[in-house]
């Protein structure tokens, strides 16, 4: 067999091969359409997926892929072009289309599309963690799942299924663009999510966790399969017994990990500047009072081994925190280089794409609330009657500030004490008012991962510390 | 990057079956996809990007003393590649457990004819034909109200094709076509903002009508002004096809998944012959439909589509099966093995979820109520509960109803309840349908149900 070589030089190898092809790509678009801009974004990407339904692995399953998206710009429009190749006959004729597909676009365009200004860079970042989970036997990674379902399905009789993912991608990303930046980011992520199911007489519960990192496969040394399986399993069995809530306006306490959930989508994605430009409520808002003085929201990039941390984003930017509210007042908006140069605000590092099948948008990184000075204790004593909601299902926004979080665990409070369990409660309202009604603020912190669908999928972390709002429209199932 | 032919595509999956075969594996199968989509987008008001997005690649099953292992790859020009990933996919095999419930891969079925699934001119368009289509479609909605900005759209054309082998001497090949456009559109007016509404056209064949997209999204937001809070009580709620695939995307058609009844997920376990709707309810899952979005003469493992009844007059009559989950029970599968393109295994999804349409049209169905919502869209479906079926969502555009007329927008209204109640309380179905997701289903008028208002 001709051109025989092992997958461990097309991890780490030909690195200077590659990079010259990329350079004669980008020429192509610039010397040839007289492209404004031009940027390749070259990818090799190995995943190993597990799925176990009960304790039987339903298929255990290893991915290697490679491909190079392009975008430029040409009169002022986008044109854009994945190819899952290298080579450079290929990829001469993507740019060439990608080039005549921005000037297809150009014709109708109203106002041309201009980038921020943005440093050049030549960097090489490698990942250091200390269990590289491609170095990790594929039988250690199924004896890892297989214990969570044990512990799952051990619990209780009354659970009645589990469903365990896991998904590991490492590899590499080559960006370089015509302004002189050229950057090799490993890539890194460890992710697994449990999902348990109970059955007594005629009601159904369930309950899901996730665990997701850019540290390494040490992950599971600390949310091992114990502590996740039994976190898990241990919902499931108690919602049994939980009551649906009463539905109305009342006082609720949020943890962390529902905090998270409001904060990046009720809040959040109205600051993604795109959005933000598209009619968010937040475009009139800008510099003025949205929340309740002690409310101060950050988006970060730079926690070290957080599922939405990263160096450089997609447009080749470095992350960084950013200041998004501060003390109630909104100062700030998660940017592209478009978005930037149209706010003529500073870059933030949050254009992200999932692979090379997808172009850069804005997306989150690590959302949260900054902890401020009241105990869990202290949260509670002054509620009469409100709910904790402790863990969300899932949730969801508008651009005009509806949102509604789905809750999978929750807990009434009676004379500010914890109560009665209650089962698929559900938060609404609108995001401005809901801010300015937060009255207090906990001192813990905690961020949990999660995944964030926007046309694609980016990998985040949310939440902050515990907190209390004065009023929310609580729903549930009757 | 141009388009793989029929007899390459096929050579692939062959090829790697017999690579599998040659290193002594049980069963082997290779699925090939290859999918072209070219796209005009426009972002805020304006047609700015377009792209071409060419994505195949071949995954690879091999069974192993039951246990079954997976791998794939896009890397296709490289022979080396390609048996890397058929060995990849017998090691993971060999590091998998056995499984007891494997009673083998498909056999070998004769596929059926379909019609309305591909169309030559869509494969033929070029980025300046969608260009036109996104005008099109831009200009009508811009004109038809000065309140309204269009936020996002797009028009695209995708030429999609699969290629299956198995070591049972399955093989098959089937391309279809997809074009589509779509407006997101937002009105403001004296200091209110709309939520987003959204409009959209999908076909298998070169019948589109961007216009119709345009002046709809415009409509709709326009209509979404000056809303109101609502009070909480049970209501008529008529559902629009929008609002009907979100809240049974998650419960009602996992509900009917025979992996979903055999692991105790579903509460239609031990139903079938049961009442378990309205009667006026009859569902059928119809891989076979003219011109469905989900149509293909087999299933992502190479068994034949059909059409099978799921709930007939209320009555629930079949689940719905892949290859494991039939043999399980010794069962044939009904044709719903689905993947994500080559990267995935398969897994049990429906085709074309097709729900019957009444006789009344729309407008009959609401000028039929008193009182009553009409909800185009709902948020926060995906976070209802999928086995026991509880939902608690918002409604949001939704308008009321009142004396038989749509009467103002409201705001922020809740719905709470029962997926399986709401199929109980449906008292009729209107005669527009259309498609939608895995979904064909007209707008549908539900008796009760829980609105939690201000």
């Amino acid at each position: 067999m001709l051109n025989r070589f092992s997958f461990k030089n097309l991890h780490v190898g030909r690195g200077e091969i590659l990079k010259d092809v990329l350079r004669k790509t980008i020429d192509v678009a610039v010397q040839k359409f007289g492209a404004e801009y031009a940027e390749v974004r070259a990818q090799k990407l190995f995943k190993t997926m597990l799925t176990l339904k009960e304790e039987r692995v339903e298929a255990t399953k290893q991915g290697i892929e490679n491909g190079v998206a392009l975008r430029v710009l040409v009169n002022g429009a986008w044109g854009f072009a994945s190819v899952g190749t290298l080579n450079t006959e290929t990829l001469a004729n993507a740019a060439s289309d990608a080039c005549k597909m921005a000037k297809a676009a150009s014709s109708r365009l109203k106002k041309p599309i201009k980038l921020a200004e943005a440093k050049a860079v030549e960097d090489k970042v490698s990942m250091k963690p200390k269990k590289d989970p491609s170095k990790i036997p594929i039988e250690d990674k199924i004896s890892t799942t297989l214990s969570m379902s044990e512990i799952i399905l051990g619990y209780d009789s009354r659970i009645k299924s589990c469903t365990i993912d896991y998904l590991d991608l490492t590899g590499r990303t080559h960006f370089m663009n015509n302004e002189g930046t050229y950057i090799e980011q490993d890539n890194l992520y460890v992710w697994s999510r449990l999902l348990a199911t109970a059955v007594e007489t005629g009601v159904f519960t369930y309950s899901r966790e996730e665990i997701g990192s850019t540290a390494g496969y040490e992950v599971f040394d600390i949310e091992t399969p114990e502590i996740v399986g039994k976190r898990v399993a241990e919902r499931a069995v108690k919602q049994l017994k939980a009551k649906p809530p009463k539905g109305g306006a009342n006082p609720a306490i949020l943890g962390p990990n529902v905090v998270g959930v409001f904060v990046h989508e009720a809040f959040g994605h109205l600051a993604e500047a795109d959005l933000t430009l598209s009619g968010s409520v937040l475009l009139d808002k800008l510099g003025k009072k949205i929340a309740s003085d002690i409310v101060t929201f950050y988006d970060d990039g730079s926690i070290e081994g957080a599922f939405g941390s990263f160096k450089y984003d997609d447009e080749g930017i470095p992350t960084q925190k950013t200041l998004l509210v501060k003390d109630g007042v909104i100062v700030g908006l998660m940017h592209n280089r478009d978005t930037a140069q149209k706010f003529n605000a500073k870059l933030t590092g949050n254009a992200r794409a999932e692979d090379f099948r997808f172009e850069p948008i804005i997306r989150m990184r690590n959302t949260f609330i900054e902890p401020k000075d009241y105990s869990f204790e202290e949260l509670l004593e002054d509620v009469k009657f409100g709910y904790y909601l402790k863990n969300f299902r899932g949730g969801q926004a508008n651009l005009d500030g509806t949102f509604q979080v789905g809750i999978q665990e929750a807990y009434e409070i009676v004379n500010g004490e914890m109560g009665a369990s209650i089962r698929n409660a559900s938060i609404s309202g609108n995001t401005l008012e809901t801010l300015l009604k937060v009255d207090a603020v906990g001192k813990d912190f905690e961020l949990w991962p999660g995944r964030c669908g926007k046309g694609q999928t980016a990998f985040v972390c949310d939440g902050g510390s515990h907190v209390r709002v004065k009023e929310v429209l609580v729903g549930g199932s009757a | 990057m141009v388009a793989l032919k029929q007899e390459e595509i096929q050579g692939l999956a062959e090829k790697a079956v017999n690579l599998a075969q040659k290193r002594g594996i049980d069963e082997a199968e290779a699925f090939v996809y290859q999918g072209l989509t070219t796209n005009v987008i426009i972002e805020r008001g304006q047609i700015a990007r377009s792209s071409r997005i060419v994505d195949r690649g071949l995954g690879i099953r091999a069974i192993v003393n039951k246990a079954i292992g997976f791998s794939y790859t896009n890397m296709l020009e490289s022979e080396a590649v390609i048996e890397e990933t058929v060995l990849k996919a017998l090691r993971s095999a060999k590091a998998g457990k056995p499984d007891k419930d494997w009673h083998g891969l498909p056999t070998k079925r004769a596929y059926p004819s379909v019609t309305g699934t591909y169309d030559n001119k869509i494969v033929e368009l070029s980025s300046e034909d969608l260009v036109k289509i996104a005008s099109t479609m831009l200009d009508a909605a811009e004109k038809s109200d000065r309140r309204i900005f269009p936020i996002d759209g797009e028009a695209g054309a995708s030429y999609l094709c699969k290629a299956i082998a198995n070591s049972n001497g399955v093989e098959g090949f089937d391309q279809g076509t997809i074009i589509e456009c779509s407006l997101a559109t937002i009105a403001k007016a004296e200091g209110e903002v709309t939520p987003v509404c959204f409009e959209f056209n999908i076909e298998r064949k070169y019948d589109l009508k961007p216009e119709w997209v345009g002046k709809e999204a415009a409509r709709l937001a326009a209509s979404a002004l000056k809303a109101k809070r609502t009070k909480t009580k049970n209501d008529s709620v008529i559902f629009t096809q929008f609002a009907l695939q979100q809240l049974f995307y998650f419960t009602l058609i996992n509900a009917v998944k025979a992996d979903y009844v055999q692991r105790e997920q579903s509460v239609f376990k031990g139903k079938i012959g049961k009442k378990v709707a309205s009667e006026v309810l009859t569902i059928c899952d119809d891989g076979l439909l003219d011109s469905g979005i989900r149509t293909w003469k087999f299933d992502d493992e190479g068994v034949p589509q059909q059409k099978t009844p799921i709930i007939a007059k209320g009555i629930l009559r079949n689940f719905i099966y892949d290859n494991y989950a039939a043999k399980k029970e010794g069962k044939e599968s009904t044709g719903n093995a689905s993947r994500a393109g080559y990267l995935s295994t398969p897994t049990l999804e429906a085709t074309n979820f097709h729900i019957m349409p009444g006789k009344k049209s729309p407008e009959e169905l609401v000028s039929g109520l008193r009182e009553g919502l009409l909800v185009n869209y709902l948020q926060g479906a995906h976070s209802s509960n999928p086995a026991s079926g509880e939902f608690s969502v918002v409604a949001t555009p939704a308008w009321k109803i009142r004396d038989g007329e749509v009467d103002y927008a409201t705001k922020g209204a809740m719905l709470a309840g029962n997926i399986f109640q709401v199929l109980a309380d449906i008292s009729e179905l209107a005669n527009n349908e259309r498609k939608i997701g895995q979904l064909v289903v007209p707008w549908v008028l539900v008796e009760n149900v829980k609105v939690v208002g201000k």
